[in-house]
Protein backbone atom coordinates (compact mmCIF):
# COMPACT_ATOMS: atom_id res chain seq x y z
CA UNK A 1 0.00 0.00 0.00
CA UNK A 2 2.89 2.37 0.78
CA UNK A 3 0.67 4.68 2.79
CA UNK A 4 1.79 7.49 5.05
CA UNK A 5 -1.61 8.58 6.37
CA UNK A 6 -4.99 6.97 6.47
CA UNK A 7 -8.04 8.66 7.93
CA UNK A 8 -11.77 8.10 8.19
CA UNK A 9 -14.64 10.42 9.08
CA UNK A 10 -12.28 13.12 10.34
CA UNK A 11 -13.99 16.04 12.01
CA UNK A 12 -12.48 18.96 13.84
CA UNK A 13 -14.63 21.22 15.96
CA UNK A 14 -13.65 24.51 17.60
CA UNK A 15 -16.05 26.12 20.07
CA UNK A 16 -18.95 24.07 18.75
CA UNK A 17 -18.25 24.95 15.11
CA UNK A 18 -17.20 22.23 12.66
CA UNK A 19 -14.19 23.62 10.85
CA UNK A 20 -13.19 20.45 9.01
CA UNK A 21 -15.07 17.38 7.87
CA UNK A 22 -13.53 14.67 5.70
CA UNK A 23 -15.05 11.28 4.98
CA UNK A 24 -11.68 9.81 4.13
CA UNK A 25 -8.08 10.85 3.76
CA UNK A 26 -5.15 9.02 2.26
CA UNK A 27 -1.60 10.10 1.54
CA UNK A 28 0.94 7.78 -0.09
CA UNK A 29 4.71 7.90 0.07
CA UNK A 30 6.15 10.43 -2.34
CA UNK A 31 2.72 11.83 -3.12
CA UNK A 32 2.07 15.56 -3.51
CA UNK A 33 -1.26 16.87 -2.29
CA UNK A 34 -2.53 20.42 -2.70
CA UNK A 35 -5.17 21.65 -0.24
CA UNK A 36 -7.32 24.35 -1.76
CA UNK A 37 -10.46 26.14 -0.71
CA UNK A 38 -11.59 29.48 0.66
CA UNK A 39 -10.46 30.96 3.97
CA UNK A 40 -11.94 29.00 6.86
CA UNK A 41 -12.34 25.84 4.81
CA UNK A 42 -10.05 23.89 7.13
CA UNK A 43 -6.77 23.79 5.19
CA UNK A 44 -4.62 24.89 8.14
CA UNK A 45 -6.64 22.71 10.49
CA UNK A 46 -5.98 19.65 8.36
CA UNK A 47 -2.27 20.49 8.25
CA UNK A 48 -2.19 20.75 12.05
CA UNK A 49 -3.90 17.37 12.30
CA UNK A 50 -1.40 15.88 9.86
CA UNK A 51 1.45 17.39 11.92
CA UNK A 52 -0.03 15.76 15.05
CA UNK A 53 -0.36 19.14 16.74
CA UNK A 54 -4.04 18.36 17.31
CA UNK A 55 -6.24 15.29 17.47
CA UNK A 56 -9.50 15.18 15.51
CA UNK A 57 -12.64 15.67 17.56
CA UNK A 58 -14.23 12.74 15.73
CA UNK A 59 -12.94 10.00 13.47
CA UNK A 60 -9.36 8.83 13.19
CA UNK A 61 -6.24 9.86 11.37
CA UNK A 62 -3.57 7.17 11.45
CA UNK A 63 0.12 7.33 10.64
CA UNK A 64 1.14 4.44 8.43
CA UNK A 65 4.69 5.58 7.83
CA UNK A 66 6.25 3.40 10.52
CA UNK A 67 8.49 4.39 13.43
CA UNK A 68 7.59 5.12 17.03
CA UNK A 69 7.43 8.90 16.85
CA UNK A 70 5.47 10.06 13.77
CA UNK A 71 5.88 13.69 14.86
CA UNK A 72 9.57 13.28 14.06
CA UNK A 73 8.85 12.00 10.55
CA UNK A 74 6.56 14.88 9.72
CA UNK A 75 7.17 18.61 9.88
CA UNK A 76 5.00 21.64 9.27
CA UNK A 77 6.01 25.04 7.94
CA UNK A 78 3.55 27.60 9.29
CA UNK A 79 2.18 30.33 7.06
CA UNK A 80 4.02 32.88 9.19
CA UNK A 81 6.92 30.87 10.55
CA UNK A 82 8.32 31.41 14.01
CA UNK A 83 12.06 31.51 14.45
CA UNK A 84 13.65 31.25 17.87
CA UNK A 85 15.51 34.25 19.25
CA UNK A 86 18.80 32.83 18.17
CA UNK A 87 21.16 32.60 15.22
CA UNK A 88 20.13 31.30 11.82
CA UNK A 89 22.49 28.33 12.33
CA UNK A 90 20.83 27.39 15.59
CA UNK A 91 17.37 27.68 14.06
CA UNK A 92 18.21 25.51 11.08
CA UNK A 93 19.97 22.80 13.10
CA UNK A 94 17.58 22.83 16.06
CA UNK A 95 15.48 19.90 14.86
CA UNK A 96 18.61 17.80 14.40
CA UNK A 97 19.84 18.76 17.87
CA UNK A 98 16.47 17.76 19.31
CA UNK A 99 16.99 14.33 17.74
CA UNK A 100 20.33 14.06 19.49
CA UNK A 101 22.44 14.55 16.36
CA UNK A 102 25.83 16.09 17.16
CA UNK A 103 27.88 15.31 14.09
CA UNK A 104 27.40 16.61 10.58
CA UNK A 105 25.41 19.64 11.72
CA UNK A 106 27.46 22.10 9.69
CA UNK A 107 27.10 20.00 6.54
CA UNK A 108 23.36 19.62 7.09
CA UNK A 109 23.07 23.37 7.66
CA UNK A 110 24.91 24.20 4.46
CA UNK A 111 22.96 21.70 2.38
CA UNK A 112 19.62 22.95 3.68
CA UNK A 113 20.57 26.61 3.21
CA UNK A 114 21.79 25.93 -0.34
CA UNK A 115 18.52 24.13 -1.06
CA UNK A 116 16.50 27.25 -0.20
CA UNK A 117 18.74 29.46 -2.30
CA UNK A 118 21.24 30.93 0.15
CA UNK A 119 24.65 30.81 -1.49
CA UNK A 120 26.58 32.66 1.23
CA UNK A 121 25.81 30.30 4.13
CA UNK A 122 28.80 31.40 6.19
CA UNK A 123 27.49 34.95 6.39
CA UNK A 124 24.01 33.79 7.31
CA UNK A 125 24.97 31.32 10.04
CA UNK A 126 25.68 33.89 12.74
CA UNK A 127 22.91 36.31 11.86
CA UNK A 128 20.15 36.85 14.38
CA UNK A 129 16.84 35.41 13.24
CA UNK A 130 15.13 38.67 14.16
CA UNK A 131 17.27 40.63 11.74
CA UNK A 132 15.93 38.70 8.74
CA UNK A 133 13.39 39.93 6.23
CA UNK A 134 10.06 38.12 5.83
CA UNK A 135 11.24 36.18 2.78
CA UNK A 136 14.52 35.23 4.47
CA UNK A 137 12.65 34.04 7.56
CA UNK A 138 10.41 31.83 5.45
CA UNK A 139 13.37 30.32 3.63
CA UNK A 140 15.33 29.75 6.86
CA UNK A 141 12.27 28.11 8.41
CA UNK A 142 11.95 25.87 5.35
CA UNK A 143 15.68 25.05 5.53
CA UNK A 144 15.15 23.94 9.16
CA UNK A 145 12.47 21.52 7.97
CA UNK A 146 14.41 20.25 4.96
CA UNK A 147 17.42 19.55 7.20
CA UNK A 148 15.28 16.96 8.98
CA UNK A 149 14.69 15.00 5.75
CA UNK A 150 11.07 14.33 6.75
CA UNK A 151 8.87 11.66 5.23
CA UNK A 152 6.10 14.23 4.93
CA UNK A 153 6.61 17.95 4.48
CA UNK A 154 3.55 20.05 5.32
CA UNK A 155 3.41 23.62 4.04
CA UNK A 156 0.80 26.21 4.96
CA UNK A 157 0.67 28.79 2.16
CA UNK A 158 4.45 28.85 1.91
CA UNK A 159 4.70 31.66 -0.64
CA UNK A 160 1.76 33.84 0.38
CA UNK A 161 3.73 36.51 2.20
CA UNK A 162 7.13 36.54 0.52
CA UNK A 163 8.74 38.39 -2.36
CA UNK A 164 9.00 36.89 -5.85
CA UNK A 165 12.65 35.86 -5.44
CA UNK A 166 11.99 34.08 -2.15
CA UNK A 167 8.89 32.41 -3.58
CA UNK A 168 10.96 31.08 -6.47
CA UNK A 169 13.61 29.76 -4.07
CA UNK A 170 10.94 28.08 -1.95
CA UNK A 171 9.32 26.42 -4.96
CA UNK A 172 12.69 25.16 -6.19
CA UNK A 173 13.55 23.76 -2.76
CA UNK A 174 10.20 21.99 -2.42
CA UNK A 175 10.47 20.59 -5.95
CA UNK A 176 13.87 19.12 -5.08
CA UNK A 177 12.39 17.56 -1.95
CA UNK A 178 9.55 16.07 -4.02
CA UNK A 179 12.04 14.70 -6.53
CA UNK A 180 13.93 13.13 -3.64
CA UNK A 181 10.79 11.24 -2.64
CA UNK A 182 9.40 13.42 0.14
CA UNK A 183 5.62 13.51 0.42
CA UNK A 184 4.38 17.08 0.37
CA UNK A 185 1.03 18.46 1.49
CA UNK A 186 0.58 22.14 0.91
CA UNK A 187 -2.25 24.59 1.38
CA UNK A 188 -2.55 27.41 -1.09
CA UNK A 189 -4.76 29.95 -2.82
CA UNK A 190 -2.06 30.59 -5.38
CA UNK A 191 -2.70 29.12 -8.81
CA UNK A 192 0.94 29.68 -9.78
CA UNK A 193 2.10 27.57 -6.84
CA UNK A 194 -0.35 24.84 -7.85
CA UNK A 195 1.09 24.86 -11.34
CA UNK A 196 4.64 24.84 -10.03
CA UNK A 197 4.30 22.06 -7.45
CA UNK A 198 1.40 20.15 -8.96
CA UNK A 199 0.04 17.04 -7.29
CA UNK A 200 -3.43 15.82 -6.45
CA UNK A 201 -5.82 18.59 -5.45
CA UNK A 202 -8.13 18.31 -2.44
CA UNK A 203 -10.68 21.11 -2.45
CA UNK A 204 -11.97 21.78 1.04
CA UNK A 205 -15.28 23.57 1.64
CA UNK A 206 -16.47 25.25 4.81
CA UNK A 207 -18.07 22.64 7.01
CA UNK A 208 -18.80 20.32 4.13
CA UNK A 209 -17.66 16.80 3.52
CA UNK A 210 -14.93 16.68 0.91
CA UNK B 1 23.27 71.47 56.73
CA UNK B 2 26.66 70.96 58.33
CA UNK B 3 25.65 67.60 59.77
CA UNK B 4 24.73 66.48 56.29
CA UNK B 5 28.21 67.25 54.96
CA UNK B 6 29.72 65.61 58.01
CA UNK B 7 27.57 62.57 57.35
CA UNK B 8 28.90 62.32 53.80
CA UNK B 9 32.50 62.73 54.99
CA UNK B 10 31.96 59.97 57.55
CA UNK B 11 30.36 57.80 54.92
CA UNK B 12 33.37 58.01 52.63
CA UNK B 13 35.66 57.30 55.57
CA UNK B 14 33.69 54.19 56.51
CA UNK B 15 33.67 52.92 52.95
CA UNK B 16 37.31 53.68 52.27
CA UNK B 17 38.48 52.00 55.48
CA UNK B 18 36.13 49.05 54.96
CA UNK B 19 34.46 49.56 58.33
CA UNK B 20 33.63 46.12 59.77
CA UNK B 21 30.01 46.90 60.67
CA UNK B 22 29.37 48.45 57.27
CA UNK B 23 30.97 45.55 55.40
CA UNK B 24 29.04 43.06 57.54
CA UNK B 25 25.72 44.75 56.70
CA UNK B 26 26.58 44.67 53.00
CA UNK B 27 27.58 41.00 53.19
CA UNK B 28 24.46 39.98 55.09
CA UNK B 29 22.24 41.90 52.68
CA UNK B 30 23.78 40.48 49.52
CA UNK B 31 24.08 36.97 50.97
CA UNK B 32 20.49 36.74 52.17
CA UNK B 33 19.16 38.36 49.01
CA UNK B 34 21.10 35.94 46.80
CA UNK B 35 19.86 32.91 48.76
CA UNK B 36 16.26 34.17 48.71
CA UNK B 37 16.46 34.84 44.97
CA UNK B 38 17.84 31.35 44.25
CA UNK B 39 15.09 29.75 46.35
CA UNK B 40 12.39 31.89 44.70
CA UNK B 41 13.64 31.02 41.21
CA UNK B 42 13.94 27.34 42.06
CA UNK B 43 10.37 27.21 43.34
CA UNK B 44 8.86 29.91 41.16
CA UNK B 45 10.07 28.96 37.68
CA UNK B 46 8.28 25.58 37.53
CA UNK B 47 5.19 27.03 39.24
CA UNK B 48 5.07 30.07 36.97
CA UNK B 49 5.61 27.96 33.87
CA UNK B 50 2.84 25.54 34.85
CA UNK B 51 0.50 28.42 35.67
CA UNK B 52 1.11 30.09 32.34
CA UNK B 53 1.34 27.02 30.14
CA UNK B 54 -0.99 24.35 31.46
CA UNK B 55 -4.78 24.41 31.42
CA UNK B 56 -6.32 22.96 34.58
CA UNK B 57 -9.30 23.70 36.82
CA UNK B 58 -8.56 26.51 39.27
CA UNK B 59 -5.75 28.00 37.19
CA UNK B 60 -7.35 31.45 37.04
CA UNK B 61 -7.94 31.39 40.79
CA UNK B 62 -4.29 30.50 41.43
CA UNK B 63 -3.22 33.35 39.11
CA UNK B 64 -5.44 35.71 41.09
CA UNK B 65 -3.86 34.60 44.36
CA UNK B 66 -0.37 34.93 42.94
CA UNK B 67 -1.12 38.39 41.56
CA UNK B 68 -2.62 39.45 44.88
CA UNK B 69 0.50 38.32 46.70
CA UNK B 70 2.51 40.77 44.58
CA UNK B 71 1.06 43.51 46.75
CA UNK B 72 1.62 41.64 50.03
CA UNK B 73 3.04 44.15 52.56
CA UNK B 74 6.48 43.09 53.72
CA UNK B 75 5.61 43.60 57.38
CA UNK B 76 2.68 41.22 56.94
CA UNK B 77 5.03 38.61 55.47
CA UNK B 78 7.29 39.29 58.44
CA UNK B 79 4.38 38.84 60.83
CA UNK B 80 3.19 35.55 59.28
CA UNK B 81 6.67 34.04 59.10
CA UNK B 82 7.41 35.32 62.62
CA UNK B 83 4.31 33.45 63.86
CA UNK B 84 5.64 30.25 62.29
CA UNK B 85 9.27 30.43 63.38
CA UNK B 86 8.93 32.02 66.80
CA UNK B 87 9.75 29.67 69.66
CA UNK B 88 6.03 28.99 70.26
CA UNK B 89 5.31 28.57 66.54
CA UNK B 90 5.07 25.32 64.55
CA UNK B 91 8.65 25.70 63.29
CA UNK B 92 9.99 27.13 66.56
CA UNK B 93 12.17 24.11 67.30
CA UNK B 94 14.45 24.98 64.37
CA UNK B 95 15.58 28.22 66.00
CA UNK B 96 15.19 30.29 62.84
CA UNK B 97 13.99 33.53 64.42
CA UNK B 98 16.58 36.32 64.32
CA UNK B 99 18.84 34.36 62.00
CA UNK B 100 19.78 34.88 58.35
CA UNK B 101 17.93 31.68 57.27
CA UNK B 102 14.82 33.06 58.97
CA UNK B 103 15.19 36.28 56.97
CA UNK B 104 15.74 34.27 53.79
CA UNK B 105 12.41 32.45 54.30
CA UNK B 106 10.57 35.77 54.48
CA UNK B 107 12.48 37.25 51.55
CA UNK B 108 11.79 34.13 49.45
CA UNK B 109 8.06 34.56 50.12
CA UNK B 110 8.42 38.19 49.06
CA UNK B 111 10.16 37.30 45.78
CA UNK B 112 8.13 34.19 44.93
CA UNK B 113 4.95 35.93 43.64
CA UNK B 114 7.10 38.15 41.41
CA UNK B 115 8.70 35.10 39.81
CA UNK B 116 5.47 33.07 39.56
CA UNK B 117 3.13 35.80 38.32
CA UNK B 118 5.52 37.46 35.92
CA UNK B 119 6.73 34.19 34.43
CA UNK B 120 3.15 32.96 34.02
CA UNK B 121 2.38 36.22 32.24
CA UNK B 122 5.46 35.91 30.03
CA UNK B 123 4.55 32.33 29.10
CA UNK B 124 0.97 33.38 28.29
CA UNK B 125 2.24 36.23 26.14
CA UNK B 126 4.70 34.05 24.25
CA UNK B 127 3.75 33.62 20.62
CA UNK B 128 1.71 30.39 20.34
CA UNK B 129 3.61 29.60 17.14
CA UNK B 130 6.68 29.00 19.34
CA UNK B 131 5.09 25.87 20.83
CA UNK B 132 3.83 24.69 17.44
CA UNK B 133 7.25 25.25 15.88
CA UNK B 134 9.08 23.33 18.59
CA UNK B 135 6.61 20.45 18.30
CA UNK B 136 6.87 20.33 14.51
CA UNK B 137 10.64 20.24 14.84
CA UNK B 138 10.24 17.15 17.00
CA UNK B 139 10.65 18.45 20.56
CA UNK B 140 9.76 16.04 23.36
CA UNK B 141 7.70 17.46 26.28
CA UNK B 142 10.88 17.98 28.32
CA UNK B 143 12.67 19.67 25.41
CA UNK B 144 9.58 21.80 24.85
CA UNK B 145 9.65 23.14 28.43
CA UNK B 146 13.42 23.80 28.41
CA UNK B 147 13.37 25.48 25.00
CA UNK B 148 10.38 27.61 25.92
CA UNK B 149 12.20 28.80 29.04
CA UNK B 150 15.28 29.42 26.91
CA UNK B 151 13.16 31.46 24.52
CA UNK B 152 11.98 33.46 27.52
CA UNK B 153 15.50 33.87 28.87
CA UNK B 154 15.44 37.67 28.75
CA UNK B 155 12.11 37.74 30.53
CA UNK B 156 13.41 35.28 33.14
CA UNK B 157 16.53 37.41 33.65
CA UNK B 158 14.42 40.53 34.01
CA UNK B 159 12.19 38.79 36.53
CA UNK B 160 15.28 37.73 38.51
CA UNK B 161 16.72 41.23 38.46
CA UNK B 162 13.40 42.77 39.51
CA UNK B 163 12.98 40.27 42.35
CA UNK B 164 16.55 40.98 43.46
CA UNK B 165 15.84 44.71 43.52
CA UNK B 166 12.67 44.18 45.54
CA UNK B 167 14.35 41.97 48.14
CA UNK B 168 17.59 43.90 48.53
CA UNK B 169 15.78 47.13 49.43
CA UNK B 170 13.26 45.52 51.75
CA UNK B 171 13.26 46.50 55.44
CA UNK B 172 10.16 45.07 57.18
CA UNK B 173 11.05 41.38 56.88
CA UNK B 174 14.71 41.95 57.72
CA UNK B 175 13.76 43.83 60.88
CA UNK B 176 11.06 41.45 62.11
CA UNK B 177 12.73 38.15 61.27
CA UNK B 178 16.39 39.15 61.50
CA UNK B 179 16.15 41.26 64.60
CA UNK B 180 18.75 43.74 63.32
CA UNK B 181 21.60 42.07 65.22
CA UNK B 182 24.94 43.72 64.52
CA UNK B 183 27.45 41.52 62.65
CA UNK B 184 24.81 38.82 62.36
CA UNK B 185 21.49 39.82 60.79
CA UNK B 186 21.84 43.56 60.33
CA UNK B 187 21.23 44.43 56.71
CA UNK B 188 21.87 47.68 54.88
CA UNK B 189 18.27 48.80 55.14
CA UNK B 190 17.83 47.95 58.82
CA UNK B 191 21.18 49.56 59.61
CA UNK B 192 20.17 52.74 57.79
CA UNK B 193 16.89 52.88 59.74
CA UNK B 194 18.67 52.29 63.06
CA UNK B 195 21.60 54.65 62.50
CA UNK B 196 19.32 57.42 61.28
CA UNK B 197 17.04 57.06 64.31
CA UNK B 198 20.13 57.45 66.48
CA UNK B 199 21.31 60.53 64.58
CA UNK B 200 24.33 58.68 63.13
CA UNK B 201 24.13 59.76 59.54
CA UNK B 202 27.59 58.58 58.50
CA UNK B 203 26.96 54.86 58.34
CA UNK B 204 23.42 55.45 57.10
CA UNK B 205 24.68 57.51 54.18
CA UNK B 206 27.51 55.06 53.48
CA UNK B 207 25.07 52.15 53.25
CA UNK B 208 22.61 54.33 51.37
CA UNK B 209 25.28 55.01 48.76
CA UNK B 210 25.98 51.31 48.39
CA UNK B 211 22.25 50.62 48.05
CA UNK B 212 21.99 53.39 45.49
CA UNK B 213 24.88 51.85 43.57
CA UNK B 214 23.18 48.44 43.66
CA UNK B 215 19.90 49.99 42.53
CA UNK B 216 21.75 51.71 39.69
CA UNK B 217 23.44 48.48 38.61
CA UNK B 218 20.15 46.55 38.82
CA UNK B 219 18.38 49.15 36.69
CA UNK B 220 21.24 49.32 34.21
CA UNK B 221 21.03 45.55 33.88
CA UNK B 222 17.28 45.81 33.35
CA UNK B 223 17.75 48.37 30.59
CA UNK B 224 20.32 46.16 28.85
CA UNK B 225 18.09 43.09 29.16
CA UNK B 226 15.07 44.98 27.83
CA UNK B 227 17.10 46.19 24.88
CA UNK B 228 18.47 42.71 24.14
CA UNK B 229 15.01 41.22 24.56
CA UNK B 230 13.61 43.53 21.90
CA UNK B 231 16.24 42.71 19.28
Amino acid sequence: MNLLYEGHNIQQIYAGVTVLALTSFVLRRGEVLALTGPNGSGKSTLLRLLAFLERPAHGELLWRGGGNAPRRDVTLLLQEPYLLRDSVYRNVTLGLLLRGQKKGLREAFEAAMHAVGFDQTAGMAGRSSHALSGGEKQRVALAARLALRPKALLLDEPTSSVDVQSARAIVNAVRKAIDAGTSVVYATHDRQLLDALGGRELALGTGSLS
Amino acid sequence: MNYFAQGFAKAWELLLHMDAATVSAIQVTLGSTFCALCAALLLGLPLGFALGYCQFPGRRFLRLISDTLLAFPTVLIGLVVYAFITRRGPLGEFGLLFTVPGMVIGQTILALPIVVSWLAQAVENLDRRCRQTLLTLGATPRQLILLTLRELRFAVAMIGVTAFGRVVTEVGIATMLGGNIRYATRTMTTAIALETSQGEFGQGIALGLVLLLIAFLVNALLVILKRRGRT
